[in-house]
């Protein structure tokens, strides 16, 4: 069960296919009664919640609550069984398979495991989805340094993965994530594997993005994070049995 | 120029840079796995390579038969020699009639024995006899060795016919002809079909491999939203690849084998006639290298990609 603090009137959106006129609705989250989940099994139930352009807000709950589950709705990785669910304009219920990955290239995404490629270089795990995914983007090397700049490892750009540290790891996954300029961003625990230190640099890259008007939404299940960052907080409660 | 420079102008860059990256994607994929890449090559290389071989032996074999046939299908009815010529033109006509006969000629008794004096088999009677022994004939052109059946059925019993040895050759000894025709079309086709297979089985399981070696990979590209497409693009590169190296191993085998197997089994068997291989072997080499592109490249279609 989802217990939003905030669940407010959805904005009745008319069905938009991902297609030429999937702009309207750039950086904001709607769902409407939605409920998703896996083969058999309903983690949401009844959702609703509305998240402007430019918000940072934070998806807490334990472990098992569903936030995963929401991340991945929102990301185009599950459907909604019911409901509405609007995504930067675009409606999942009619997103068809062969447009999920258009979908997703409107969003950046950032993984707890980083999800790094271990045989390219930091600037080439930047670049290459930008190379294969953004086909029609100009100086994708220029938008991929750019990238590695904002999150302040431009002078990592030829290191492996594995010669950076974990903070640094997650640091070039959100390079990635937000070097073709997303609307949005999500975050799966993106720091749940990190120090201290290495959660503040990868949360100042999350508050630049936000500040530049990017809409964050992180699951979390750490309080400090959420009461330091997040400008609205989303509670997952477990649903009953 | 400047007109040049303005239609340059119109054109967009990305497309140009996007081939160029999917390319260097493609090459980047290949090369940290230039091992197995060419354990397959020479798997599916030998593959071909045998069945070419076999095939292109085969093919000569089939078209020494029919040769054979051709000869077969020259058939004679044996005229009796107090057969009137009004008999003969009416057993002509009935012949000539028949389908699948598709010429009828005369020979007679002097033909034919100047034909026999030449033929290695016959002088030796020819030269022994006093008088001709050999008959007059009608000699049919068949259009196949099948139609000799219906041929004996309209000649036996006519009264210009020889009763004793009515034609050149029976009826089931053209149907055995026929048969082995048949059999090494059949074995021709068969042994492409199972090369291909074979092939195909392995090359599968190649592909299969890279996306087992590289799932996780996979697995990201298609989180980051690179088109599945463009996912599959190495992979119908890696396919391609082994299908043209792996051919052109097999066509070098071909050459070989053309080039020092076939004469020499010639010289050795001349009965067998097999004869030059190289209409073969250019058929045989353009066939391999697209069959098996063709083959192996729905394999890079038919693995399937992470979700």
């Amino acid at each position: 069960m989802i217990v939003p603090d905030s669940v407010q009137g959805v904005h009745p959106m008319e069905g938009t296919a991902l297609g030429p006129n999937a702009g309207d609705g750039r950086g904001s989250i709607r769902l409407a009664d939605v409920s998703a989940g896996y083969e058999g099994e309903a983690v949401l139930t009844d959702v609703s919640l509305d998240i402007d352009p430019g918000q940072f807000v934070c998806i807490e709950g334990p472990s098992g609550a569903g936030k995963t589950t929401l991340l991945r709705l929102l990301y185009g990785s599950l459907k909604p069984r019911t409901g509405v669910a609007v995504v930067d304009g675009v409606d999942l219920g009619q997103l068809r398979p062969r447009h999920v990955a258009r979908f997703r290239r409107r969003l950046g995404c950032v993984f707890q495991s980083y999800e790094l490629l271990p045989h390219l270089t930091t600037l080439e795990n930047v670049l290459l989805p930008l190379q294969l995914a953004q086909m029609d983007i100009s100086r994708p090397g220029d938008r991929a340094v750019d990238a590695l700049d904002q999150v302040g490892l431009v002078d990592k750009m030829d290191s492996m993965p594995a010669e950076l540290s974990c903070g640094q790891q997650q640091r070039v996954a959100i390079a990635r994530a937000i070097a073709h300029e997303p609307s949005i961003l999500l975050a799966d625990e993106p720091t749940g594997n990190l120090d201290r230190v290495a959660t503040a640099d990868v949360m100042r890259a999350f508050e630049a993005f936000n500040d530049q008007g990017g809409t964050v939404v992180m699951a979390t299940h750490d309080e400090h994070l959420r009461d330091r960052y997040a400008r609205r907080v989303l509670r997952i409660q477990p649903q009953a049995a | 120029m400047r007109v040049l420079r303005r239609v340059l102008g119109w054109i967009p860059v990305w497309p140009f840079v996007y081939v160029v990256s999917l390319v260097g994607y493609s090459w980047r994929w290949q090369r940290r796995r230039l091992g197995v890449w060419f354990v397959t090559v020479v798997a599916i290389g030998a593959v071909l390579s045998v069945a070419t071989t076999v095939q292109l032996l085969v093919w000569l074999g089939e078209r020494s038969l029919s040769g054979q046939l051709r000869d077969a299908s020259e058939m004679q009815v044996f005229l009796e020699d107090s057969a009137t010529a009004d008999q003969q033109a009416a057993l002509r006509a009935r012949l000539a009639a028949l389908p699948g006969v598709t010429a009828v000629t005369y020979r007679s008794k002097a033909q034919a024995q100047a034909r026999a004096t030449h033929d290695p088999q016959l002088s030796a009677l020819a030269g022994a006899s006093e008088g001709n022994p050999f008959p007059a004939s009608f000699v049919l052109q068949l259009s196949e060795p099948r139609v000799a059946a219906e041929v004996l059925d309209t000649a036996r019993g006519d009264p210009a016919v020889d009763p004793s040895i009515p034609a050149s050759y029976t009826a089931a000894q053209a149907r055995r002809l026929s048969t082995a025709l048949a059999a090494m079309q059949v074995l021709t086709w068969g042994l492409d079909l199972v090369a291909l297979g074979v092939g195909a089985l392995v090359a599968l399981a190649l592909l299969r491999s890279e996306i087992r070696a590289r799932r996780e990979e996979l697995r990201i590209l298609v989180l980051v939203g690179v088109p599945r497409l463009v996912i599959r693009v190495p992979l119908l590169v890696q396919a391609l690849s082994v299908a043209v190296v792996a051919s052109l191993a097999a066509v070098g085998c071909l050459l070989l084998v053309g080039q020092h197997v076939v004469p020499a089994v010639d010289q050795s068997l001349p009965f067998l006639r097999l004869g030059s291989p190289r209409w073969a072997f250019t058929t045989l080499s353009v066939g391999t290298i697209a069959a098996s592109c063709l083959a192996l490249l729905p394999c890079a279609l038919l693995v399937r990609l992470p979700r």
